[in-house]
C-alpha cells in the first residue's frame, strides 16, 4: 500500500518536534528516514502508529485520509512498528508475545487458544524465514532473535506497512545484514517498510528512497545511488561535517591497565564477565568492540570501582585495584565517561558548577574545613564552560535542561580537569548528534597524545574502528581478541562480535 | 591415594574464587543442618514417654472418631531423620544441592514435633483444628487474591486491610438492616445475602476511588493504600462507637451458617475438614480455580499480566491498559470487601473495631509468598491459618505458653520461610508504575 504523510506537524511545550513533514513510501519500496537523536523521527513514526496525535497534518493510506485515535486504529489500517525498545513481555513465551492484542480465543471465558495462535506463528516464521522456537520465553532469547520475534508481530496482524525503528542498534554487523535479507524479502513480497536509522551506510544499502530529517523539518529527499555519504551527512547536520577524525600514529609506552582474567557477576548474579584478559598501554587507545550485554557494562563497573570483582585481578599502574571504592580510582588518575549519563555521570537535578566538582567536591579549592568555597566553584567551573564549549545560559543552569551533547561534555570537562593516567569511557558518543561526536573524540585523542592510557567500549562499530589503535572484541565475557587498527576490518571485527573466531 | 581418587581430582576443575566460597557457604550450610537434625534427636531422647493423643472426628462432630496414641519422641525421631538427611546430603554433594527444596519436608516437621510435646499428656482433636486452618485462612487468601489481581494488572493495592475493615463493617450494618426493615423471617434469609453483596460493593467504591487516584493523577499507589488503610479504621471506628453502640440492633446481623456439601461431607476423616464448612470456604476455593484458569489460560489474563509486565508492550499492540487496570481494581475491591463480610458475618456474628486485625497484610505477604500464584498464595493462607488454628487449640486445651508468644510465631516462620525457601521471588515487573502512554 502507499503510505502519504502530509504537513505533520505535532508541538511539545517547548519543543515544535515536527514541522510540517511530509514523506511518502511505495508499496514494496523501503522508505529510508534518516535523521539524528532529535530530529523528529520518533515523534513521526509514534503518531504514526496512533501513540501520539498530529496537532495538524494528515496520514493517507492509498490516497485516503486516516485518522488514528489509539494503537488498535493504526494497527486495523496494516501498520506495523517494530520498536527500538523492543515491545516484547520478557516473561511471556513468542507465542503469546506475537498474539498478544490479536488472540485467537474459543469459548464464553475467552480462553486463549494458543494451538492456533501457535500454528500461525510457524507458518509466518517458515513462510518469511524469520526463524524462532515459538515455545522459548522472551527473556531467553537474544536480542537478534527478539527483533524476529518484532517483526512476526507485525506479520501475523497482517501489516502491509512495517516501521522498523533503529532496527540495527542492537545487532552485530552480521545480524544486520540477515536483517536486511528480511526487509527486501519482505518488500519483494509486497509490504511498504519505512526504515529509520541515523546510520548512513545502512540507509544507502537498503532504501529505495531516503528522506533525511532535521530539527523536526524535512531537509531533503534523495535516492541511494545519486546521493553520497557526505551529502547525507551534510542534509543531517545542516553544516560540512568531517566524517572520520584524524589521529596520528599512537606511541605507546608502559602498561597503565592491566586486567587478568576477570571475573565479575552481573545485578541477577550470573556471571558477566568470565576471565576477561587485557592491556592498556600509555599514549594508546584501546576500543572494545561487541554487542550490548556481552560484560562490557559490568567490566567498566569493576575497572571503575562500581562493582566487586570475583576473581582474577585489575590493576592500574602498580596500584591493584581490590576492593577499591570509585573515589579511590578516582584519585589514581582514572577519568571515567560513564555508558549512562543521567544514571551515573550527572545528578540532574544539580546545576552545572554541581555537577563539576561531583568528584572533587571535599577537597581544595572547591572546600576547606567542610565548607564550599563558592567563589572558588564558580571560577573553576566557568573555567570548564569554556575550555570545553559547554554551551549553557549559566553555570546555575540545571544539567537536566541541557541537551545531550552539552550533557556529555560536562562529564568530559569534570573527569579531564583531573590529572588523567587513564581514561575509561563507555558508549562516549552515544545519542550525541555529528558535531559533538566528532568533539568528544578530538578531545580523547586529544588526552592520549597528551600521554594517557584510553580505554574506549562502544557498541558502535564505526566508532571503535575510527579511535581503535588496538580493537578488542568481547563476546559473551571474554575479549575473544586483539586486533591492531591496520588489520580490525569491519568483516573481522564482525566475526569476532558474533562469537566465530 | 588410591587410583579411584584421581579421576575425582581430575573433574575439579581449577575453581574460581566463588566457586570456592559457594563450596564453603554450602559446608557451613551442611554443617548447621546437621546439628539441628542432632537436636532433633537430643529432644527425641527427651521425650520418647511424652504420649500424645489426636483424635478426628469420622462423619459428625461428637460422635465417632479415630484416634492415634504416639508420643512427641517419635515426631522428633522423623524430624531427626529428615533434618540431618539434609544435612548431610548437603554436606555429600557441596553446594549443588537444591537443599531450600528439602525445607518443605523438615519444617512442617519441626512445628509438628514442637506441638506435640507441647501437647504432651492431652487430647486434640485435629479435625476441628485443620477445619479452622481453612476458616482461618478464608480472609487471608482472598485477600492475597485481590492483591494480586492487582499487581499482575501493574497497580499496587497494599489497601487490602482496609477493603476488609470496610466490608466487614458495612457487612454487618447492611444485613441488620435487612433484618430490621423486612422482619426477622424474610431477613434471616435475605440479609446473608445483602450483606456480603453490600460489603463487596463498598470494596468496589474502595478500589475505583484508588485506581482513579492513581491513574488520573498517578498519586503514588503506596500513600493512597496508606491512607485507605487508615482511613478505614477511623471511619469503621467512629461508626462503631457513635452509631452501632448506641443502635445496637443495626449491628446484630444474622450470622452465615455452615453447610454440608452433599454427598462429600460423608467421606470419612475428610468430609468434617473441608466440606462442612461456612459457604465463604467453598467460594474461596472456587475464587482460587477460577482465577487460576483465567489468570493463565484467558484472553484477560493474558492482557492483565501483560499489563503488569511492560504496559507498552501492551498499548502499542492497541491494548487498553487504563481500563484493564481499572478492571482489575474494581474485580480486586469487590473480592476484598466480600471477604469482609465474612469476619463480621461468620461466627462473631457483629462488627467489632479492627476485626481485620492485620489480616489483608497477611494476604500481601501471602500473595508474594505464593509467588502472585493464586494456587501458590492459597497455600500460604493456610500456613498462617494453621498458625492461627494451633494458637486456638493450645490455648483451648490450656497449654501454659503465652499466647503473645504464639501469636508471633507465624510471622517468624514466615520471615524464615521467605527468606529460606522462596528465596528470591519475582513479581510484576511494572507494578506501582504509572503507565503513560507514547
Amino acid at each position: 500500500m502507499r503510505l502519504e504523510l502530509r504537513d505533520i506537524t505535532k508541538q511539545f511545550p517547548g519543543v515544535l518536534a515536527n514541522d510540517r513533514i511530509s514523506i511518502s513510501a511505495d508499496r514494496g519500496k523501503v522508505l529510508g528516514l534518516l535523521g539524528e537523536n532529535g530530529a523528529g523521527k520518533t515523534t513521526l513514526m509514534n503518531i504514526l502508529s496512533g501513540l501520539y496525535r498530529p496537532d495538524s497534518g494528515e496520514i493517507l493510506i492509498d490516497g485516503e485520509t486516516q485518522v488514528f485515535r489509539d494503537p488498535a486504529e493504526a494497527i486495523s489500517a496494516g501498520i506495523g512498528m517494530v520498536h527500538q525498545h523492543f515491545m516484547l513481555v520478557p516473561v511471556f513465551d513468542v507465542v503469546e508475545s506475537v498474539a498478544l492484542g490479536s488472540e485467537p480465543v474459543s469459548g464464553l471465558a475467552a480462553t486463549f487458544d494458543r494451538a492456533t495462535a501457535r500454528a500461525r506463528v510457524v507458518e509466518l516464521s517458515n513462510q518469511y524465514g524469520l526463524h524462532v522456537d515459538p515455545d522459548s520465553k522472551i527473556e531467553d532469547l537474544p536480542v537478534g532473535v527478539r527483533q524476529r520475534v518484532e517483526i512476526l508481530k507485525a506479520l501475523y496482524r497482517r501489516s502491509d506497512i512495517l516501521v522498523l525503528d533503529e532496527p540495527s542498534a542492537v545487532l552485530t554487523p552480521g545480524e544486520t545484514e540477515e536483517l536486511f535479507g528480511i526487509i527486501r524479502g519482505l518488500a519483494a513480497g509486497g509490504t511498504t517498510v519505512i526504515f529509520i536509522t541515523h546510520k548512513l551506510n545502512e540507509v544507502l544499502e537498503v532504501a529505495d528512497t531516503i528522506t533525511v530529517l532535521r530539527r523536526g523539518r524535512v531537509a531533503g529527499t534523495v535516492l541511494p545511488h545519486e546521493t553520497s555519504r557526505e551529502e547525507l551527512a551534510n542534509l543531517m547536520v545542516g553544516r560540512e561535517v568531517e566524517l572520520t577524525v584524524t589521529r596520528g600514529p599512537a606511541n605507546p609506552g608502559e602498561t597503565v591497565l592491566e586486567l587478568k582474567d576477570v571475573f565479575v557477576r552481573n545485578d541477577r548474579d550470573e556471571m558477566a564477565v568470565r576471565g576477561a584478559s587485557l592491556e592498556v598501554r600509555a599514549g594508546e587507545i584501546v576500543a572494545v568492540a561487541g554487542v550490548q550485554g556481552n560484560g562490557q557494562t559490568e567490566l567498566v563497573e569493576a575497572i571503575t570501582g562500581l562493582r566487586h570483582i570475583d576473581s582474577g585481578h585489575i590493576k592500574v599502574g602498580d596500584t591493584l585495584l581490590d576492593e577499591a571504592k570509585p573515589r579511590k580510582v578516582a584519585d589514581l588518575g582514572v577519568a571515567h565517561i560513564p555508558e549512562d549519563r543521567m544514571r551515573d555521570g550527572l545528578i540532574k537535578g544539580m546545576t552545572v558548577a554541581e555537577n563539576y566538582i561531583l568528584d572533587s567536591y571535599h577537597r581544595e579549592p572547591y572546600s576547606s574545613t567542610g565548607r564550599f568555597d563558592r567563589v572558588a566553584i564558580a571560577r573553576e567551573a566557568a573555567k570548564g564552560v569554556k575550555e570545553f564549549d559547554i554551551r549553557t545560559p549559566s553555570i546555575e543552569t540545571t544539567v537536566g535542561s541541557l541537551s545531550g551533547g552539552n550533557q556529555q561534555k560536562v562529564i568530559v570537562a569534570r573527569e579531564f580537569s583531573r590529572p588523567v593516567k587513564l581514561v575509561v569511557a563507555s558508549q562516549p558518543t552515544r545519542g550525541l548528534d555529528v558535531g559533538s561526536i566528532e568533539y568528544i573524540h578530538r578531545r580523547i585523542i586529544e588526552q592520549r597524545d597528551a600521554g594517557a592510557a584510553i580505554l574506549i567500549v562502544s557498541t558502535e562499530l564505526d566508532e571503535v574502528l575510527a579511535l581503535g589503535d588496538r580493537v578488542a572484541v568481547m563476546f559473551s565475557g571474554r575479549i575473544v581478541g586483539v586486533l591492531p587498527s591496520e588489520q580490525a576490518t569491519k568483516e573481522a571485527v564482525g566475526m569476532l562480535m558474533g562469537g566465530v573466531h | 591415594m588410591t587410583a579411584a581418587a584421581a579421576p575425582a581430582n581430575a573433574v575439579v576443575p581449577a575453581a574460581s574464587e566463588a566457586e570456592r566460597r559457594a563450596l564453603q557457604r554450602a559446608r557451613i550450610r551442611g554443617i548447621v543442618i546437621s546439628a539441628l537434625g542432632l537436636i532433633a534427636f537430643a529432644l527425641a531422647s527427651n521425650t520418647m514417654n511424652s504420649e500424645v493423643t489426636f483424635k478426628f472426628w469420622v462423619v459428625t462432630q461428637g460422635k465417632d472418631f479415630v484416634q492415634i496414641q504416639t508420643t512427641a519422641g517419635m515426631f522428633w525421631i522423623l524430624t531427626g531423620i529428615a533434618t540431618g538427611g539434609t544435612g548431610i546430603w548437603q554436606l555429600w554433594r557441596g553446594s549443588s544441592t537444591r537443599w531450600r527444596r528439602w525445607l518443605i519436608l523438615w519444617l512442617p516437621l519441626w512445628v509438628a514435633a514442637v506441638v506435640s510435646t507441647l501437647l504432651t499428656g492431652k487430647t486434640a482433636v485435629l479435625t476441628n483444628a485443620f477445619a479452622g486452618t481453612f476458616e482461618y485462612a478464608f480472609p487471608i487468601s482472598m485477600g492475597a487474591f485481590a492483591a494480586l489481581i492487582c499487581e499482575r494488572s501493574g497497580m499496587f493495592d497494599i489497601a487490602v486491610e482496609g477493603k476488609l475493615l470496610v466490608g466487614a463493617c458495612v457487612g454487618a450494618i447492611t444485613a441488620s438492616m435487612a433484618i430490621q426493615w423486612l422482619g426477622p423471617d424474610t431477613g434471616m434469609i435475605v440479609g446473608p445475602i445483602v450483606g456480603p453483596l453490600f460489603a463487596a460493593l463498598a470494596g468496589v467504591g474502595i478500589g475505583v476511588l484508588m485506581a482513579w487516584l492513581a491513574i488520573r493523577y498517578k498519586v503514588d499507589q503506596i500513600i493512597t493504600g496508606t491512607v485507605v488503610n487508615f482511613g478505614a479504621l477511623g471511619l469503621t471506628n467512629f461508626v462503631y462507637l457513635r452509631v452501632l453502640q448506641t443502635y445496637t440492633d443495626y449491628n446484630t446481623p444474622p450470622t452465615i451458617e455452615k453447610v454440608d456439601v452433599p454427598l462429600l461431607s460423608g467421606i470419612p476423616v475428610l468430609g468434617p475438614i473441608l466440606f462442612q464448612g461456612t459457604p465463604y470456604m467453598y467460594i474461596g476455593w472456587v475464587v482460587m480455580l477460577v482465577l487460576t484458569y483465567f489468570l493463565f489460560r484467558t484472553r484477560w489474563g493474558l492482557r492483565l499480566r501483560a499489563s503488569g509486565e511492560y504496559p507498552q508492550a501492551a498499548g502499542t499492540v492497541g491494548i487498553n491498559v487504563i481500563r484493564i487496570r481499572y478492571r482489575a481494581m474494581i474485580l480486586a475491591g469487590a473480592i476484598a470487601g466480600f471477604a469482609g463480610s465474612y469476619l463480621s458475618l461468620h461466627s462473631a456474628g457483629s462488627f467489632q473495631m479492627n476485626m481485620s486485625a492485620g489480616k489483608g497484610f497477611i494476604g500481601i505477604a501471602a500473595m508474594i509468598f505464593g509467588a502472585w500464584n493464586p494456587i501458590g498464595a492459597f497455600g500460604a493462607a493456610l500456613v498462617f491459618g494453621f498458625a492461627d488454628s494451633t494458637q486456638q487449640l493450645l490455648s483451648q486445651l490450656g497449654v501454659d505458653v503465652p499466647p503473645q508468644f504464639l501469636a508471633s510465631v507465624p510471622y517468624i516462620l514466615t520471615v524464615v520461610v521467605v527468606a529460606g525457601l522462596v528465596g528470591r521471588v519475582r513479581g510484576p515487573a511494572m507494578a506501582g508504575q504509572p503507565y503513560e502512554q507514547g
